[in-house]
């Protein structure tokens, strides 16, 4: 396989292919547990709060005759909406066993078919599809203020006893979390953006933070598939962390433990590049041509948007910048390099580079050159 | 261009031209026979299809990420190539992935559309049923049944004047405008894109109400937390950071590098952004990233069975 070679697509350019293969990794974690798991009935998954005080939740709406509130986001029909509707069966299975009324509201047309489809089938299994009534699943609005309107409007006239907010929500969260705390509403919430959490966990009595939404099936069902993969989970999550501190230790040793290295120039240039050669920042010149570059690091790579044509570099989704290359030393031969530095012929490039020296030692080194938001 | 967005493939035609008519109603026909033969199979054969649908669909993108995409047109000796030309059948396969992507990207959101429909229906059913049996509150019911239809109404005829009325153009400029323009305009900017703002403000006061419930001191982590919170409310309030930094900055040594300098509400604050915040949010969304991988795993190969995995 040349340097040219079909195969070698833009994804696996550089360090492209270490993210393609990691991902393949959890992948097979993944599968290998759901396989593993279906041999052994008996693994352990630790205790959730949120999810033991499911029962809790739907037997004090039974208690006060108050309907059940679900929600499962504002999001598109996606692995998310679809796992709070998996959550939601269990919730309205339950439900059902104690004749309590349940109302669950879509903000998505497809999440709603979808939901509807679901509840049915959980009031079918219990033997008590009679009890189903198709207007307990309701599509509100798809426009994001009117739906928490039309949540928070339906919570203060049905007086909701049990609220679940589980999906994707983005500012709506508070509006739903404090107008059923107003009603008196035991409220278990879980939100995969991570920037409602916090107003879930300051809101709410029970948050299922981060992927113990995830987990809330396989908690719930015990199912063998469901926990293999919840283990498949753990074991990525373990690959993950190892890699972050590989990293870490990684960077230490790069930037040096006993004499660091900083940063100690960050600059803009604009530079007329009349040939095909190849570019990259040097230490000690603004730019040089590839066969100069030898031996120098390259620390990080950046294009403004609108200056270069896309067929120059590999873009990614949002056009705007290459890849980050890690800190790397260039090294005869190093083709790759080559390629992402490459410009068009008689374009001006704008390059923002960062180098990383060792600071004299009797020096400060001046402040940045380049203006904050530029970086 | 590098890739081959403007050349002919299987995926497009000419506007108008007999082809597109063609492969339209080759289409619809496909369609609506998948759709009749879905309806007739029995429920095992029904899963079987939509099983291998959700896998082929799946298939499409695991594709698209893993087969490689043509790299920028150069040769073995690096001269530029005719973007347009697939140089092999590696690359022939990256063209058509990357040509189709749109396409496949618009089948969810045609699916998506045909949905409103049973969406707007519910609503209407719901609220249809509230008013006519006269039951509580069918006052509200009333008032949103009028809102839907006038803002169809008011909006399909306000598209139309402005797509394929007599002079579209003329109508960009507010001086040219008629009733309906005006009505569109005060339903929209004028109601909704107000009520849309006003629900929104309301956080503000919702923020401050859970604010004070989770920060009364009750144990110790709550005490953390609103100590953490303090800090950062009042690293973000400018009047307050300027004398606290000054003060700190007063400091003998503390502005040349002695250890007073790492006291400043700035430094503090980056300090718990940098070393507390964003590291767990990153392994929050670490565990929420590989959950949605589980998760979808499980939906492309049908692992996950019905409702809560019954």
């Amino acid at each position: 396989m040349n340097e040219h070679s079909s195969w070698r697509g833009v994804q696996y350019l550089d360090t492209g292919w270490v993210g393609i293969a990691f991902t393949m990794m959890l992948v097979l974690f993944i599968l290998f547990n759901i396989k593993r798991a279906g041999k052994n009935q008996n693994l352990f998954i630790r205790r959730i709060a949120g999810l033991n005080a499911i029962d809790e939740a739907i037997g004090r709406a039974t208690e006060m005759g108050r309907p059940v509130l679900m929600v499962p986001g504002i999001g598109d029909l996606n692995a998310i909406s679809v796992q709070a509707l998996n959550i939601f069966a269990y919730v309205s299975k339950t439900a059902a066993r104690f004749s309590s009324p349940i109302r669950l509201c879509c903000g998505n047309a497809a999440v709603f078919t979808v939901a509807q489809e679901i509840i049915r089938d959980a009031y079918q299994q219990e033997g008590m599809v009679d009890r189903y009534d198709p207007d307990s699943v309701r599509f509100l609005s798809d426009r994001q203020f009117a739906f928490a309107a039309s949540v928070s409007g339906l919570i203060l006239r049905e007086k909701a006893a049990a609220a679940f907010f589980l999906g994707e929500f983005f500012a709506e969260s508070l509006i739903f979390a404090e107008t059923a705390n107003s009603v008196g509403a035991i409220q278990i919430a879980s939100s995969t953006q991570s920037t409602q959490t916090p107003f879930f966990i300051a809101a709410c009595d029970y948050v299922l933070i981060g992927d113990e939404f995830y987990a809330a099936s396989a908690y719930l069902t015990r199912k063998p598939v469901l926990v293999g993969s919840l283990i498949g989970q753990d074991w990525s999550k373990m690959a993950v962390g190892g890699l972050v501190l590989l990293g870490a230790i990684g960077l230490t040793v790069q930037m040096g433990v006993f004499s660091p290295k900083t940063i100690s120039r960050t600059a803009q240039d604009t530079v007329d590049v009349p040939t095909t050669i190849s570019v990259v920042a040097k230490k000690d010149g603004p730019y040089a041509p590839y066969e100069q570059a030898i031996g120098t690091t390259v620390h990080t790579f950046a294009l403004k948007k609108g200056q270069v044509e896309e067929s120059d570099v590999p873009l990614t989704e949002d056009g705007q910048k290459v890849p980050m290359i890690a800190p790397r030393v260039i090294t005869a031969g190093d083709t790759d390099v080559m390629r992402l530095f490459k410009p068009q012929k008689d374009k001006t490039v704008s390059v923002l580079r960062e180098q990383i020296d060792k600071p004299p030692k009797d020096q400060i080194v001046p402040g940045t050159d380049v203006p904050e938001e530029d970086k | 261009m590098l890739f081959a967005q403007v050349q002919k493939s299987f995926w497009n035609e000419e506007s108008g031209s007999s082809a597109l008519y063609i492969k339209l109603i080759l289409a619809l026909v496909v369609g609506f026979a998948t759709m009749a033969l879905l309806l007739r199979m029995p429920p095992r054969g029904r899963r079987a299809v939509v099983v291998g649908i959700t896998f082929l669909s799946g298939l499409f993108y695991v594709a698209f990420y893993l087969w490689p995409k043509p790299l920028p047109g150069v040769d073995g000796t690096g001269a530029p190539l005719d973007p347009a030309k697939p140089r092999d059948f590696v690359e022939y396969v990256g063209f058509y992935l990357k040509d189709a992507l749109p396409i496949v990207a618009d089948f969810s959101n045609i699916l998506s559309t045909f949905l409103l429909g049973l969406g707007v229906f519910s609503i209407i059913r719901i609220h249809g049923r509230k008013l006519i049996r006269r039951q509580t509150d069918w006052g509200f019911s009333l008032v949103l049944m009028f809102s839907v239809l006038l803002m169809v109404v008011v909006g399909y005829i306000n598209y139309w004047q402005t797509h394929y009325g007599p002079d579209p153009s003329k109508l960009e400029l507010p001086r040219n405008w008629s009733f309906v323009q005006y009505a569109n305009d005060l339903l929209f900017n004028g109601l909704l894109q107000q009520m849309d703002a006003a629900m929104f403000s309301l956080i503000a006061f919702y923020i401050l109400s859970a604010a004070y419930r989770a920060f009364r001191i009750r144990s110790v982590e709550a005490t953390i937390l609103l100590a953490t919170a303090l800090i950062v409310i009042f690293s973000l309030m400018g009047v307050v950071a300027f004398f606290w930094d000054k003060g700190v900055n007063g400091i003998s040594g503390a502005t040349t590098g002695g250890i007073a300098g790492n006291f400043t509400l700035t430094e503090v604050y980056t300090w718990i952004k940098q070393n507390v915040q964003d590291p767990s949010i990153r392994a929050i969304d670490f565990g929420v990233g590989i959950g949605a991988l589980a998760m979808g795993l499980r939906l492309w190969l049908s692992l996950e069975r019905g409702g809560a995995s019954a």
